[in-house]
């Protein structure tokens, strides 16, 4: 019977004691916010956006693009940059997506996206449709005038031995 | 003479506000050897570090510090890197420094960058966005340096290693 107690109260504490190192860590990661963190593809397929956190703002960095080199096999540079200092940063990496703060309710706003295509910022919005599916909207002014692009989540490359 | 009285005033309320808001004084501002790690799995493509730092105005200007003073313009004169590993620069395509803070009406800027860096070198003085006023980010006392290095190769298995030396001209006020 002792022998039986203790081996209850010997899987009690080592339950509760995994639980309590588990559990903070589980809640670390429930933060809503930080379900956007991750490789993000949107419609077209010709870039992949990876989102992260610094402070309590979200930015989204390519990290691929179908075209990385331009016609003369060089790394393609931010060329349309307005600020001319800058066009010759390289593209990959650039941070489209900057400044977003999560509102509640999926939805991160107060940021903007940047087309490196001619080098336009707009302001945006972003709605999690599902935990696999951003509705990115871009727009000037006035949010109705805007455009809504469907990115997809990637799942991170496999790990492989170097 | 009302309406002389009327002008009169306005003048001396448009003075009173030009004297108020005057050019303030240019400082200085280094900071030396922030580290940043980048950690593994690291891919190809940029990989990112950030560290925090505080602008600490007092401690800036010492004695001659006003409970009030806040930084006006600020502009970023040069940014030094050099890895603080045995890697060197070796498989870097690129680096690019920013910005950031905390507050929503203040958005993150990229301020230097160097396209491509020489794998050979001990360190790499970057290329200086220089017409940024970044007054508003210094004016927060808390900002996000973040470091982005672009990686060839496809997959390393460690961390990449960074210092940053750099320096602001704050103009306070």
């Amino acid at each position: 019977m002792i022998r039986k107690i203790t081996l209850w109260a010997v899987a009690a504490i080592i339950t509760f004691g995994t639980l309590s190192f588990v559990l903070p860590e589980q809640e670390k990661t429930q933060d809503p916010a930080d379900r956007i963190i991750g490789i993000w593809e949107p419609s077209n397929g010709r870039s992949r956006i990876k989102i992260d956190r610094i402070g309590n703002k979200f930015y989204g960095r390519v990290v691929w693009l179908i075209e990385p080199n331009d016609a003369d096999g060089n790394p393609r540079l931010d060329i349309n940059n307005p600020n001319p200092e800058l066009r010759n940063a390289p593209l990959r990496g650039f941070r489209m997506l900057k400044d977003f703060v999560y509102q509640g309710d999926d939805t991160w706003e107060e940021g903007t996206l940047y087309d490196p295509n001619n080098g336009s910022t707009y302001n945006g919005i972003i709605k999690m449709r599902d935990n696999n599916t951003l509705d990115m909207r871009g727009f000037i002014g006035v949010e109705a005038l805007g455009r809504t692009d469907v990115w997809k989540r990637l799942k991170m490359p496999s790990r492989k031995k170097k | 003479m009302y309406k002389l009285f009327k002008i009169m005033s306005l003048v001396a309320v448009t003075a009173l506000a030009t004297s108020c808001s005057g050019p303030g004084e240019a400082h200085q501002y280094d900071v030396n050897d922030l580290e940043f790690s980048m950690e593994g799995p690291l891919f190809a493509g940029p990989n990112s570090a950030q560290v925090q730092i505080s602008i600490d105005l007092e401690d800036l200007l010492q004695d001659t510090y006003v409970e009030g003073m806040e930084v006006s313009d600020a502009v970023l004169l040069s940014a030094t890197v050099r890895p603080n590993d045995t890697l060197g620069f070796d498989n870097i395509n690129s680096v690019v420094l920013s910005f950031a803070s905390d507050n929503e009406d203040v958005e993150m800027q990229e301020v230097a960058y160097k396209n491509p860096i020489d794998a050979n070198a001990a360190m790499s003085e970057l290329e200086i966005a220089s017409d940024l006023d970044l007054g508003e980010l210094m004016d927060e006392g808390r900002v996000y340096v973040v470091l982005d290095a672009d990686l060839m190769e496809d997959y390393w298995d460690g961390n990449r290693d960074f210092k940053l030396d750099f320096s602001l001209e704050l103009t306070i006020k």
